[in-house]
């Protein structure tokens, strides 16, 4: 699977035995003829998988508040920091729950990135590189979709829940694109079919029809993202039930902190057990230029508690060695603090943390210099990152895909993967 | 309380990470202020400023003139991390502070010194100064002597918070003491036996943000925010009236300003967010109760487009009037002793005196200096003669405002 | 060096002399073709065929009404035999009332977006009515761009001040919004620090901001029930500059920022006189007096002065990316150095057509339009939605408003309210159809440079929400139309496809629909799903 377009982007089991009708080009038209599946196809599809949950802080969560402490010092801020169950580590006040889990998490704390501002900084940190003007990367959900998710899944391979960054499926193409559900973890509106499964059926064979004709002549992406996505809104009928949540919150409510981004983490557990390859699951409220303490502190304890309750939650179900959960925003945050109590945007040296499968854990790996102003040793780049988390899916983080006839690597060329932190 | 145009007496230095508060230490001229550091420093001011000329043109000072700074005396050395708010007793004696380390102390402001210590307070002007100057000129303004200043090391801790403590108010009366910290606990103290009178809690991850006494100290009142709604079973804000004594509630603010609310959704919705929103912006983070215990005032806090004052019926707990108004938010407000006007500090530079009667603004203290966001006046303290305003500027100064002209002072200065 | 030639352009319009006039006496439309077939010569690009007249038809009523055409509208075009019916179309529809309707819609996207900030701008008819009467009346484009920015009057009975509703006293928003919007200039890097390429200081960014330093947003008052806003502009006030974001630090003194145009001259403002008083803030239920030198009208009036190379040259690429899809520059808000036009001399001609012609909208937009480029087929292998050399016509997705009223059109909804007597709700509200829902699922269909995402919502709504309730099956719908028919099953079927997709069938097509629909179980469902097929799939999504 790894390094070549694996088989079924051009021909799916599945549609050879329903016979699909295959354009001219090769590729298929994804036609679900039927809205169930086999259950043998389900289970293997759970089985043997990796999988990622991105924890997506956005906004830029400071490191001065989390993981990397200047106490004593101006840049230090008003909190002060807490001993971990890592000898010599310490980490912010705020995150009490965190602190006693530093066994299983390796944080990075000399990130060193390109972009700083939110469009930029968001985009860089959902695809690893900088927006150009011709080419569309894609989102690390979508290449983990691809690499590691179940074509034949009723269940999307890509779930956001709450959370940013916009630029999807990009050349991989609209059958990566991401399925994005609300603030609560609930789909969205209309999710339920109204008809019968047989009236359904009917009026989608003649839907399809039209789409195919439509397709022989008319070639434009947009059509072609048009008719996927009714393709597996169709399909998300078989899965509804995966999403009503709450009997499951009633019984893990107090675990993830009763909060909603608690809940948005648990659903995360859910969709990884049934399946799902990539779940991102989004927290705003970082970008703290005004009031920066008051604000870490109404959103990171509440992070931690969840951040906490997952990675729990996943060891206890035996699912934690064969998920990577990434820990992250877009940018760090400044040193010096402003005149509005805040912490303005700053990529020079900054945290993120990853936990799980593939990595070390209870490893704090790159420093910063004693006011946080530089990267000691170690930097890390976007692109050794995104390298780093590819390889520990077991994805070469040097794949080409194609754009156009131009090959892109899954990661930025010239990206040097971490090794050090890799298990 | 007499204001005719108020003159610009003293602009004390302050270094050293964000002056958040003042207290006037009886009827003198002695005022504490404390930082975001931790540090609590008293100064004692002459009554008249130094002389500027020796030849003196008068009482009139040239706009662009700065006020003169002045060394403090002493410094009170025992918290850890930032004082959040500073209150002198009556008489002077005994100042009482609230930090972010969690205690609330109480000083012996006549206390011995156990040492004394040289301290620099302006180390900004100082680096100013020294920009683009020969390396041995740098060398000997930033190296100069500072100020010699007793150190006092003693101070009683009142123990009972186990977070931030950012709400400290004092009865007018002088015996009772009220402080708010960050876990939603209220305690009510007894200031003389030093022993907690009452407590009483509101829900998890929501913070006090003010709280104040009645003059007799048998109501409080307190605010609590939450900074984000994140939550499915609580609201983020609450403003509340209480009986003192026994820390029973007596009356729902924001049951009385959202009548039309039902009870049910006043839950952490985005609905009720904006509702509670548009009368508490991001908390009310400062609250007094004026002299004759009719009125509450509270302050909107920030950052937020502008932050006003809410002046409260204490007895219905409607709101009467809504004056002043500071861009992004208010700091803190104050009562002149004799209730006609309303002082507050906030996020423009400023610290404005508005009439109670009419909401109309008789005075605007400070001026605004920086870019889009200004620096904050922060705490303030008006002198128990009302004749003098202090102001704790983030900026690193104190500033001291005299309200109108000495009506005995004929001499040229 | 950019300095110099900014001051050289300034000298030059200040002493009368214009951007270069058009060359010669031809046509822009020719112009344009001959352009764009030179594009694809030197890029090896090969180009589609013409486009039939069903998708001409149908692309034309779109991009000029928002709609699409009726089936009496439709026959009628595709029957029509003269050799000049597709020229003749354009000047038709460039005179229907829903022109002014639908080009109001799409510039208020512009000047506002789905998420206008500010308090009050989510309810803006007046703006909205005022701009439909531009359009109407084909008033000078640089004419109403200046009224916007002038902001005289008030939110409600004119309009235009609502524009900076948006920006209540942040000078810093609305210069960035200002800049980008009518001169396809990109300040924003520019306020925190020196721009990194394009050679804008901070600055500059601050001399702009100054102009808009001294407004304030006043409520005067209610008029027709709704509460009307006018911009004030004090006699004082500035912006004031504390250095890049980097080097903020406490206590900073802000030195107040003069205004001044971008490469040009500092404004000169008369010494206001002796003692000169006014209020910190204009009091609300007056309308507020205009300041003795109003900088915001001196920038209005250099923005939007024929002259302005910037402001003609954004104005030409907008509109021609409105029709073609892609800018020449794209996006079309970011004409900088560092993103090249596609096609240069074309831009040029363009922008000189309509600084010659000033401003006269409808007249460039006929000749875009009447163009061979504008007329190419949609169909193609070419899978770009908005191909770079135009080789092909572009893919857009209808925006929210075309479609809903699109589907109110083909479904026969309006026809059939028309037959009983009733009169339009409103034009967003159908019975049965949330606006709110639709705006939410449609509202935003693309990225953020413009590429169409398509999310699995859409679908949700469409297969499962409440398009149900537009298939009326009122007297006069479609439905009841062909239920009802005596005719053929191929002739019914051709009604439909002409109705909701403008064009008659296949064969193919014919034959399938006809055996879905001839059955006797469930025909009222069968009839229901051919209809829905037909206005959610995505040749109707799209305009192509």
């Amino acid at each position: 699977m790894q390094g070549t377009c694996p088989r079924h982007e051009h021909v799916s089991r599945r549609s050879l035995l329903k016979g699909t009708l295959a354009t001219a080009s090769g590729a298929s038209v994804l036609n679900w003829g039927g809205l169930f599946q086999s259950q043998a196809i389900a289970e293997a599809a759970k089985r043997k998988k990796k999988h990622c949950i991105l924890l997506w802080l956005n906004g830029g969560c400071s490191q001065f508040e989390t993981f990397d402490m200047k106490i004593g010092r101006s840049t230090g801020g008003m909190f002060r920091d807490i001993s971990t169950n890592l000898p010599g580590a310490r980490v912010c006040e705020l995150m009490p729950a965190i602190s006693q889990r530093m066994d299983k998490l390796t944080v990075i704390r000399s990130m060193r990135t390109s972009q700083i501002d939110h469009p930029g900084g968001i985009y860089l940190m959902h695809t690893g590189y900088a927006r150009a003007a011709n080419v569309r990367f894609p989102e690390m959900g979508a290449i983990i979709a691809k690499y590691c998710g179940s074509p034949e899944a009723d269940l999307p391979d890509f779930v956001k829940i709450s959370s940013q960054g916009n630029a999807g499926a990009g050349f991989l193409g609209p059958r990566y694109q991401p399925f994005s559900l609300g603030r609560d973890g609930n789909l969205p509106p209309f999710s339920t079919s109204q008809l019968t499964p047989e009236k359904e059926s009917r009026r989608h064979s003649l839907r399809d029809f039209i789409e195919e004709q439509f397709a022989r002549t008319h070639k434009a992406d947009p059509a072609r993202m048009h008719r996927e996505a009714y393709d597996r809104a169709r399909r998300l009928q078989n899965v509804r039930h995966v999403f009503d949540t709450d009997d499951e919150w009633a019984k893990y409510g107090d675990k993830y902190g009763n909060t909603k981004f608690g809940r948005r983490c648990m659903i995360a557990r859910r969709l990884v057990e049934e399946g799902v390859s990539f779940v991102e699951v989004g927290q705003s409220g970082y970008d703290t230029h005004g009031d920066n303490f008051t604000g870490h502190k109404s959103l990171v304890p509440t992070m931690d508690r969840a951040w906490s309750a997952l990675l729990d939650d996943l060891e206890e179900r035996g699912l934690l060695q064969d998920t990577l959960v990434v820990w992250m925003g877009e940018i760090g945050r400044t040193p010096r603090i402003n005149n509005r109590s805040g912490r303005d945007h700053y990529v020079r040296s900054w945290s993120t943390a990853l936990a799980g499968g593939g990595v070390k854990g209870g490893l704090v790996y790159g420093e910063s210099d004693q006011d946080g102003i530089d990267v000691k040793d170690n930097p890390v780049t976007e692109g050794d990152f995104f390298g780093t988390i590819y390889k520990a899916l077991g994805v070469d983080p040097e794949t080409e895909n194609y754009s156009g006839v131009r090959p892109v690597p899954l990661a930025p060329f010239g990206h040097k993967v971490v090794t050090d932190i890799l298990a | 309380m007499e204001i005719n145009e108020p003159t610009h007496v003293w602009q004390l230095s302050f270094d050293g990470d964000w002056p958040t508060s003042v207290a006037f230490l009886g009827n003198g001229r002695k005022i504490a202020a404390g930082n975001r550091q931790g540090q609590i420093y008293v100064w004692n001011l002459p009554e008249t400023p130094p002389a500027e000329d020796a030849d003196g043109e008068g009482k009139e000072k040239t706009k662009s003139e700065t006020p003169p700074d002045f060394a403090p005396i002493r410094r009170l050395d025992g918290h850890t991390n930032g004082v959040t708010g500073l209150i002198a007793t009556a008489d002077g004696k005994t100042l009482i502070s609230a930090s972010l380390d969690r205690t609330v102390r109480l000083w012996d402001v006549e206390a011995k010194p156990t040492s004394t210590e040289e301290v620099v307070l302006d180390t900004k002007r100082r680096e100013i100064a020294a920009r683009r100057k020969s390396k041995e000129e740098k060398e000997k303004i930033i190296g100069a002597p500072g100020v010699q200043v007793e150190v006092v090391k003693s101070s009683h801790r009142l123990e009972g918070h186990g977070e931030w403590v950012k709400a400290l108010g004092l009865s007018a009366d002088g015996h009772r003491l009220i402080s708010g910290d960050d876990a939603c606990w209220t305690v009510v103290w007894d200031l003389a036996t030093r022993k907690e009178i009452c407590r009483w809690h509101g829900y998890d991850r929501v913070w006090v943000s003010s709280a104040a006494l009645s003059p007799d100290g048998k109501t409080a009142f307190t605010a609590e925010f939450a900074g984000s709604r994140s939550s499915f079973d609580r609201p983020a804000a609450q403003a509340k009236l209480w009986n003192a004594d026994d820390g029973t509630m007596k009356l729902d603010l924001l049951k009385v300003w959202t009548p039309k609310v039902k009870d049910k959704d006043r839950i952490d919705s985005y609905g009720y967010a904006q509702t509670w929103g548009k009368l508490m912006k991001r908390g009310l983070v400062c609250a007094a109760f004026s002299p004759d215990g009719k009125l509450l005032a509270v302050g909107q806090g920030g950052e937020t487009d502008t932050g006003k004052v809410h002046l409260i019926d204490t007895k219905t707990g409607e709101i009467v009037r809504t004056v002043s108004g500071h861009r992004y938010g208010a700091c803190d407000v104050k009562f002149s002793a004799d209730g006609k006007y309303i002082l507050s500090s906030g996020r423009d530079t400023t610290v404005r005196i508005c009439q109670v009667d009419d909401g109309k603004e008789v005075a605007a203290l400070g001026k605004a200096r920086g870019g889009q966001f200004k620096d904050w006046m922060h705490g303030i303290a008006i002198s128990p003669d009302q004749k003098w305003v202090a102001a704790a500027d983030i900026a690193g100064i104190v500033h001291l405002w005299q309200l109108s002209p000495d009506s005995t002072d004929e001499a040229a200065g | 060096m950019r300095e110099l030639r900014w001051i050289v352009v300034f000298v030059c319009c200040v002493l009368g002399g214009v951007v270069a006039p058009a060359t010669g006496a031809e046509p822009l439309r020719d112009v344009i073709d001959a352009q764009v077939t030179a594009g694809w010569k030197s890029n090896g690009v090969t180009s589609v065929e013409p486009s039939t007249d069903a998708e001409f038809l149908r692309r034309v009523y779109l991009d000029l009404l928002g709609i699409v055409p009726t089936y009496d509208e439709a026959v009628a075009f595709l029957n029509d035999t003269a050799p000049d019916k597709r020229s003749k179309l354009i000047d038709r529809l460039l005179e229907h009332p829903r022109y002014a309707v639908h080009q109001a819609d799409v510039w208020d996207m512009v000047y506002f977006g789905r998420n206008p900030p500010g308090y009050g701008t989510d309810k803006r008819e007046g703006f909205q009515n005022w701009l439909a009467e531009q359009f109407r009346s084909n008033r000078p484009h640089n004419v109403w761009a200046g009224q916007i920015l002038r902001a005289e009057g008030n939110t409600v009975e004119q309009g235009p001040p609502m524009f900076f509703v948006q920006y209540s006293r942040r000078p810093e928003d609305a210069i960035e919004a200002v800049t980008q919007k009518f001169l396809g200039v990109q300040l924003q890097c520019a306020r925190c620090h020196d721009h990194p390429f394009e050679g804008w200081t901070q600055l500059d960014f601050y001399g702009m901001a100054a102009y808009y330093s001294r407004l304030q947003v006043v409520n005067v008052g209610k008029k027709n029930k709704l509460t009307a806003y006018a911009i004030g502009e004090l006699n004082r006030g500035e912006v004031l500059f504390t250095g890049s974001v980097s080097e903020q630090e406490l206590g900073k003194k802000g030195t107040p920022v003069k205004p001044k145009l971008l490469g040009g001259e500092p404004f000169t403002e008369p010494e206001l006189p002796e003692g000169f008083k006014e209020p910190r803030n204009f009091p609300s239920g007056k309308v507020p007096p205009a300041p003795k030198t109003s900088r915001k009208n001196a920038l209005a009036d250099w923005v939007t002065a024929a002259d302005n190379p910037y402001f003609a040259k954004a104005a030409a690429n907008r509109i021609w990316a409105q029709f073609m899809g892609k800018g020449i520059v794209q996006p079309v808000d970011n004409l900088a150095d560092a993103n090249p036009p596609s096609h240069p001399e074309l831009l040029k001609q363009l922008t000189a057509s309509l600084v010659e012609h000033k401003f006269d909208l409808k007249q460039f937009i006929r000749e875009i339009l009447n163009s061979n480029s504008y007329q190419l087929s949609s169909r193609g292998p070419v899978t770009d939605a908005m191909p770079l050399w135009y080789e092909r016509a572009r893919y857009r997705p209808l925006s929210a408003e075309e479609l809903l009223e699109s589907w109110m059109t083909v479904g026969g909804y309006n026809d059939a309210l028309k037959v009983s007597g009733k009169e339009p709700e409103g034009r967003f509200r159908p019975r049965g159809i949330t606006w709110d829902y639709v705006r939410r699922f449609f509202g935003r269909p693309n990225d953020g440079v413009g590429n169409f995402q398509g999310g699995l919502h859409e679908h949700l709504y469409l297969n499962n929400g409440q398009v149900h309730q537009l298939i009326s099956k009122q007297t006069g719908s479609l439905y009841d139309t062909v239920a009802k028919s005596d005719q053929p099953w191929g002739k019914r079927v051709e009604r439909m496809f002409l109705q909701i997709l403008t064009r008659r069938p296949t064969v193919t097509e014919t034959e399938k629909f006809v055996a879905h629909l001839s059955p006797a179980d469930d025909p009222q469902g069968r009839l229901h799903e051919a209809i829905w097929t037909l206005m959610t799939c995505s040749e109707f999504r799209f305009n192509h």
